[in-house]
């Protein structure tokens, strides 16, 4: 063959030859730093999991004679079939539900409407603000707003308002089922801001030209914003609706904070805290925070393939 | 289109944060935002001014008390406060406190073989207020035998169990009665250490005796079987402390009858709500089954649904969800903070009139009510009817046996040493040798019953290792919101199993 490269024509000094080993280098501190954060817990944990409340035996040994035992899987069959792991998927399964349409939904409704103000800026950052709060800090505010005192004076904004209508005050926090969807409401209310931004990113990027055209064909407003605002950041919205399941299948400061867990409002994660830290039962914490893993993987390759196909359409 | 790649990026930060958070919750380590309140003072650099200097910082109670699962507390406080100082200022043996408090007790420290600048490193649960009272008990020891004490103090319980794990434990920690059970191969046999037993009550040294060894040394005390009423709402509405159990539910019903409310309840204590409704049923355990059937369950002879604790439910059941027997029926027992349900009999005008709970609401209602004055606006009787006392105490271990140590052990069971803890005023002190020596008439009024106990029985909760004590409190949280008695009993039982099987 005639053609040659000049490169190869030259000899390549040593130091720029890059062997198979020379890549590795490079991920080297990165590689450490993953193995020694993320894959090591994440491996330990799954030993856990098959242990004792300490660690020192097998899970197998916690068996209670006459009942139900699942061998080494015990700890397994506590995070799956206690009537509290049940209650806690359950409460997971409502806060999925209703935490991730109203803040996706309300996100979208305020990020379009504020799209076309003048002050949008000043709007977002009011919606964002609780953002910015802790968890704990929000869990502390909602407690005023759903205080509830036995007697005639209510000190709870909630209450102060339905008594001002004439009805009784309800203890917002104890009363099963309306507990949830108060605890729910503070989520809502923290993680609206973070989707506002979002979608709002993605509204801005919709492609004037495309909606210029609709208009020319006579399409209305609400046609525009359902025929082409949302297939355009359909994407977008299904980024922000996957990161906020894995958000709220997570959940924990909130109902740790205003009632602990309490009153039927027990969820995965708190369930994971107080075996690991009031029972201090390192097994079925890990078995567990492994289910966790487990119910979040799915969500996660559905993210990630969604990420490449998009990619690929480019 | 800078926009689109706007919002790629934002995509690209949202896995990335998903791949994080997702790995990330997997690990055990995650510990939520949640208070760990570890200071490491110094050792030995700070000099307390004066014996019993107070410390500011801790003068104001805190809105709720630490999530402890007994707060003994008079009133816990953030703070740090740090003993050691190293040259003997005082003489030797001269009480500390107050000069106006009880009975003056005289004699000397005895430093055994304790050599100047030995340390004791110290690790227990007290901060502000508390350790400053601890800083009192110990300066007599400290300025006679220039012992250094090195103390760390920490709610979090992991971090004792992890030295301990690593084998470097400290040489004495003040913990829980379970960790008796948990370090006894561990833990320096008391009597060996030099520990007086016949300065305890006989039943606080078998509650530190784990397998025939003395392994604890009770200190701080309290007691729970009693019921804080105000004497002048009493007297104006014709009541009259009830002397028999008997006596007490027809004085609930004559209240009932006459449009008073009996009870104040409030269970809410955060993370460890439920806990003033299982001290309850415990005292009324005492009365309608005596306190072998506690120490059965204890022991896990008797199982947790048993018909005898069914009843003590159904009692209390009747009293806490009904708006006639207590403030806001039901909801208002779950939904009051415990700290607010002890000051409802005193508020003006009462909204009940009697709370029962532990002897550090006396603390509590002082506190609230400077202006009030025991023995006639606020007192307390013993629950009655009941076939012992229900209490607990902080226990004193230690790891390792030094020179200082045996010093310590031997002060803090000598009658000097009990005298000076009521003298500091730092709640009960278990050593019979502090009863005539404590300042505050309330204390000492305590201090009486848990002499006089003809049984004492520590929390059920507090005893049985692991997940009980929250299943308890999680079972009468339900029970009062409505749940079937005999479910959630059930799931108390089955965690009572767990928790001794293992």
């Amino acid at each position: 063959m005639e053609v040659t490269t000049a490169a190869s024509r030259r000899p390549v000094p040593v130091i720029m030859k890059q062997g198979g080993l020379v890549p590795w280098l490079y991920l080297l501190p990165a590689l450490i730093v993953m193995a020694t954060f993320i894959v090591y817990p994440a491996v330990n944990t799954f030993v856990l999991s098959f242990q004792n409340a300490n660690g020192t035996a097998s899970a197998s040994q916690t068996c209670v004679p006459n009942q139900p035992c699942w061998g080494i899987f015990e700890n397994y069959r506590y995070a799956l079939t206690s009537p509290i792991m049940r209650l806690a998927f359950f409460n997971n399964l409502i806060w999925i539900l209703l935490m991730v349409s109203w803040t996706v939904i309300l996100g979208l409704l305020i990020a379009t409407l504020a799209d076309r103000v003048r002050y949008e800026s000043l709007a977002k950052a009011i919606i964002f603000l609780p953002m910015a709060i802790s968890f704990v800090g929000a869990g502390v505010i909602w407690r005023f707003v759903y205080d509830f005192r036995p007697g005639e004076t209510q000190i709870g904004l909630l209450n102060a308002f339905i008594t001002a209508l004439g009805f009784p005050p309800v203890s917002w926090l104890t009363t099963p089922q309306v507990n949830t969807i108060a605890l729910i409401a503070v989520g809502t209310w923290i993680w609206t801001g973070f989707c506002m931004t979002i979608l709002a990113a993605a509204l801005k990027s919709v492609p004037v030209d495309i909606i210029e055209a609709g208009r020319v064909d006579g399409a209305n407003e609400w046609q525009v914003f359902w025929s082409i605002t949302i297939p355009t950041i359909l994407p977008t919205i299904i980024v922000v609706i996957t990161t906020m399941t894995i958000n709220v299948l997570k959940i924990f400061d909130i109902v740790y904070v205003m009632t602990g867990g309490n009153f039927g409002t027990e969820v995965i994660a708190n369930r994971l805290y107080q075996e690991m830290y009031s029972r201090f039962n390192t097994g079925r914490a890990a078995a567990i925070a492994v289910v966790l893993i487990g119910l979040i993987i799915p969500v996660m390759i559905i993210n990630i393939r969604r990420f490449r196909s998009q990619e690929e359409a480019r | 289109m800078k926009n689109l790649s706007f919002v790629r990026l934002f995509a690209l930060l949202a896995i990335a944060s998903l791949l994080l958070a997702a790995c990330g919750g997997g690990a055990v380590e995650e510990t939520p935002g949640a208070t760990d309140m570890t200071s490491v003072p110094g050792a030995g650099e700070v000099e307390t001014a004066a014996p019993g200097a107070p410390a500011t910082a801790g003068e104001t109670p805190m809105d709720e008390t630490p999530v402890s699962e007994t707060p003994m507390a008079e009133t816990p406080a953030a703070g740090e406060t740090v003993v050691a100082t190293e040259a003997a200022e005082t003489p030797a043996g001269t009480p500390v406190g107050t000069p106006e408090a009880g009975v003056p007790v005289t004699g000397e420290v005895d430093c055994l073989d304790a050599q100047q600048g030995d340390t004791i490193t110290m690790l227990y649960q007290w901060s502000g207020v508390e350790e400053t009272k601890l800083n009192q008990v110990l300066r007599p020891l400290v300025d006679a035998c220039g012992i250094v004490i090195e103390p760390e103090s920490t709610r979090d319980q992991a971090l004792l169990d992890t030295r301990v794990q690593a084998g470097t434990p400290p040489d004495i920690a003040f913990w829980n009665v379970a960790q008796l059970v948990q370090y006894q191969d561990q833990l320096q046999a008391m009597d060996e250490l030099g520990a007086e037993a016949g300065s305890y009550p006989p039943f606080f040294v078998e509650q530190g005796t784990v397998e025939g060894k003395w392994v604890g040394l009770p200190v701080k005390s309290d007691i729970k079987t009693i019921i804080w009423y105000s004497p002048v709402v009493f007297e104006a509405k014709g009541y009259e402390v009830p002397t028999t159990w008997e006596n007490l539910d027809a004085l609930v019903e004559q209240m009932v009858a006459n449009g008073d409310v009996p009870w104040s309840m409030g269970f809410e204590s955060g993370d460890s709500t439920g806990w003033s409704g299982s001290d309850f049923i415990q005292d009324i355990l005492l009365v309608t089954q005596g306190p072998d059937y506690v120490m059965g369950i204890i022991s896990g002879e008797v199982p947790y649904n048993d018909p005898g604790v069914v009843e003590a439910y159904e009692i209390y059941g009747k009293w806490a969800t009904d708006p006639a027997y207590t403030v806001g029926g039901a909801q208002g027992t779950l939904s009051t903070p415990f700290r607010d349900a002890i000051f409802a009999p005193f508020s003006d005008p009462p909204q009940a009139m009697m709370v029962k709970q532990s002897g550090f609401a006396g603390g509590e209602i002082a506190a609230q009510f400077p202006d009030y004055e025991f023995g006639t606006d606020y007192d307390f009787f013993q629950i009655p009817g009941a076939q012992g006392v229900q209490g607990g105490a902080d226990w004193m271990m230690a790891f390792n046996d030094t020179p200082a140590v045996r010093a310590l052990v031997t002060y803090l069971s000598s009658p000097l040493g009990g005298a000076n803890w009521a003298n500091a005023g730092f709640d009960l002190s278990a050593n019979t040798a502090a009863q005539g020596n404590y300042a505050d008439p309330g204390l000492e009024k305590r201090a009486e019953i848990l002499a006089n106990a003809e049984a004492f029985t520590p929390d059920i909760g507090d005893s049985i290792p692991g997940g009980f004590g929250k299943a308890e409190w999680t079972a009468i949280v339900n029970f009062v919101n409505g749940s079937p008695l005999d479910q959630e009993l059930e799931a108390v039982a089955q965690a009572q199993a767990e928790s001794i099987a293992q």
